[in-house]
């Protein structure tokens, strides 16, 4: 038996490698996908104060910190048992959004657009966002401007796009101005333009990736999202909510620790990242996914004008759910322009300029859980502290570890439809590589992607002898 | 619209790193007022495609770091032009030269470009400065304003700049 190893994976955020084991013929048997990384950060927060935690956690990544930001401030709160005031809620909601248009453009421009644009075929040291920039610098030029436009509401609220801490147990630090919200007001027209030509764009290339959609991650599986009364698209507040494949509510209303009796997590021996599955069903068959695919999947409606009549067109693309992980590309999208469209309805609010943003308490439990939907899916944050408000124990449940499982299945699916015999060709191997980017992991939750990334890919045979090698 | 835009760019946390922060800070009283007018002051923790837009509408840019290497306490002026470099790391941290890439590739201009590393001696976990690192900063704060005085007089006298 032969193994094929890509490693490190690219354009993802963090380390990682999938290996592809062949049998004597050349076809595939199985695929793993592999992290190589190791998340301290629930061991090293221990004995902090649990205030620290919002300012802490928001180092745990370059990407994402916001999502940590606010699902720690979250679960500070229940620590607290304060209801934080509505102005601060709305505030953080604001910046919630301003995460996942930031964070999904960086997915769709950066990340997965030399495999859309230039196709999974085009030649490795073409296939970048250099060759993006070459071929299509009206698009590179509207991906880098939606995302500073994220940034920027970032940095107008949090005081910088990297590592805010605006965001404090008890609510946000400070109210908002009116200049800040005017700023805001008068880039929002543009962000929603250059969402809806990339969103008129995307569908017009569906059918070129019809194999792709056949066969990225496209399998029957349970769904989880964040629920409200009005089955509106939801990222901040709400309950806990499991579907299968068919939309049927198989759990509901999950709030605080109760999480803890629906999601298993499962560590394995070749990989540092925990899979998480839906206890009732057992690791084999609990497996779910999380995310923009699984939100749209799970609202009725979005709640926003234009981010309705969008998921109206999403939703014809199947009679029951959407299950090819390929579209959550464009599932991401359409959350683009909801994050836009519901930004603005809260920046114009009567009350979002209200001073009161903050509710001080001491801590009234012993124990609290933060969860919100991350640009990649549910984020869970829970603490345990003693009697001096000092921590005991976190659990940090994360949107990758949730999908972990979806991923593997994935892996192991775009493997069997393309990788054949055994002489590699880059396109076969940046298809296994292309359907975990379509889920977008992050696994820098405790480390970050430095330095060039070279891709080396060995195929071994049986006996351990290197007989083919493709390198960049 | 400014013509020069100032960058520094590291991190508060790392010691010397932070001499950066500092530089912008210091540099902002240090020129006169018809100068500021004429300078984008920019701190950030790292370099990212997003700048390149910022950079595309100015003249000279004057990237602000500390440097591990060289003689610790002093300052290197290097002039930097438009490469197409690594991009693997593309989402979190760009090198100057490669953000000067993306202005040219994708809005049409790269300005000039200057780097200018102040050599620090202590990058552990610290938010106090060295004693290289302070005289690093000092460096940097004599020579940019001369340098923007310089190059905003040429650019008023019609002259290529730098």
């Amino acid at each position: 038996m032969a193994t094929i190893t890509i490693d490190p994976v690219t354009r993802i955020e963090g380390h990682a490698r999938i290996t592809v084991q062949l049998d004597e013929g050349g076809e595939v048997q199985n695929a793993r996908f592999h992290v190589t990384q190791v998340r301290g950060f629930e061991k090293l927060c221990e004995g902090r104060p649990f205030t620290e935690m919002p300012a802490l956690m928001a180092r745990i990544c370059g990407i994402c910190p916001t999502s940590h930001l606010l699902a720690s401030s979250k679960a500070c709160d229940d620590i607290m048992a304060v209801r934080i005031p509505e102005t601060a809620e709305q505030l953080r909601r604001i910046m919630n959004l301003a995460q996942i248009i930031q964070s999904h453009a960086l997915s769709f421009f950066y990340l997965s657009s030399p495999d859309l644009l230039l196709g999974m075929d085009a030649e490795p040291e073409e296939r970048n966002i250099m060759g993006v920039i070459r071929k299509y610098p009206a698009m590179a030029r509207d991906g880098i401007r939606l995302r500073q436009f994220g940034q920027r509401v970032l940095e107008t609220l949090g005081g910088k796009r990297i590592h805010p801490e605006w965001v404090v147990p008890g609510g946000v630090s400070h109210p908002m101005q009116a200049d800040q919200r005017d700023i805001i007001l008068a880039e929002i027209p543009e962000a929603i333009r250059i969402t809806r030509n990339a969103l008129r764009w995307f569908k017009g290339q569906i059918e070129n990736f019809r194999a792709e959609v056949r066969a990225f991650a496209n399998f029957p599986s349970l769904f989880l999202a964040t629920a409200n009364d009005v089955n509106e698209l939801s990222f901040y507040g709400g309950w806990l909510r499991f579907v299968d494949a068919n939309l049927n509510i198989v759990a509901d209303h999950i709030t605080g620790t109760a999480y803890m009796d629906y999601i298993g997590e499962s560590c394995s021996d070749d990989s540092y990242l925990k899979s998480a599955y839906f206890k009732p069903l057992g690791l084999t068959d609990g497996v779910y996914r999380v995310g923009p695919l699984a939100r749209l999947n799970m609202c009725k409606t979005a709640g926003t004008t234009q981010a309705d009549e969008e998921l109206a067109e999403f939703r014809e693309l199947e009679r029951h759910s959407v299950l090819s992980s390929f579209y959550y590309h464009y599932a991401r999208l359409i959350e683009i322009l909801f994050s836009i469209e519901h930004m603005q309805m809260l920046l114009h609010e009567p009350g979002i300029l209200g001073k009161n943003v903050r509710a001080h308490a001491s801590p009234n439990d012993f124990e609290g859980v933060g969860i919100l939907e991350a640009p990649r899916g549910t984020l869970i944050h829970h603490y345990r502290i003693d009697q001096n408000g000092l921590i005991k124990s976190v659990n940090l449940v994360i949107a990758t570890g949730h999908n972990n499982l979806a991923i593997n299945q994935g892996v192991v699916q775009v493997a069997r439809q393309f990788v054949r015999g055994n002489r590699l060709q880059p396109g076969m191997l940046n298809r296994v590589e292309a359907v975990v980017r379509a889920f977008d992991p992050c696994l820098s939750c405790s480390t970050h992607a430095a330095g060039a990334i070279p891709l080396d890919i060995q195929l071994l045979a049986a006996d351990g002898e290197m007989v083919d090698r493709l390198r960049r | 619209m400014p013509r020069v835009l100032l960058i520094g760019y590291g991190n508060t946390l790392r010691g010397d790193d932070a001499l950066r922060p500092l530089a912008i800070e210091r540099l902002r009283s240090l020129l006169w007022d018809a100068e500021v007018e004429e300078t984008e002051f920019l701190s950030c923790r790292q370099l990212a495609p997003e700048l390149a837009q910022r950079l595309a509408s100015s003249d000279l840019a004057l990237f602000v770091d500390a440097a591990c290497d060289g003689e610790s306490g002093t300052v290197r002026v290097q002039r930097l032009s438009p490469e197409a470099g690594d991009v693997a790391s593309f989402t979190h941290h760009v090198k100057p030269e490669v953000l000067l890439q993306l202005a040219q590739a994708l809005y049409g201009r790269a300005p000039q470009a200057v780097l200018v590393s102040g050599a620090g001696a202590a990058f552990e976990s610290s938010e106090r400065l060295s004693e290289q690192g302070q005289q690093a900063l000092n460096e940097v704060c004599r020579r940019v304003p001369r340098m923007i005085r310089e190059f905003l007089a040429c650019v008023t006298n019609n002259n290529i700049g730098l």
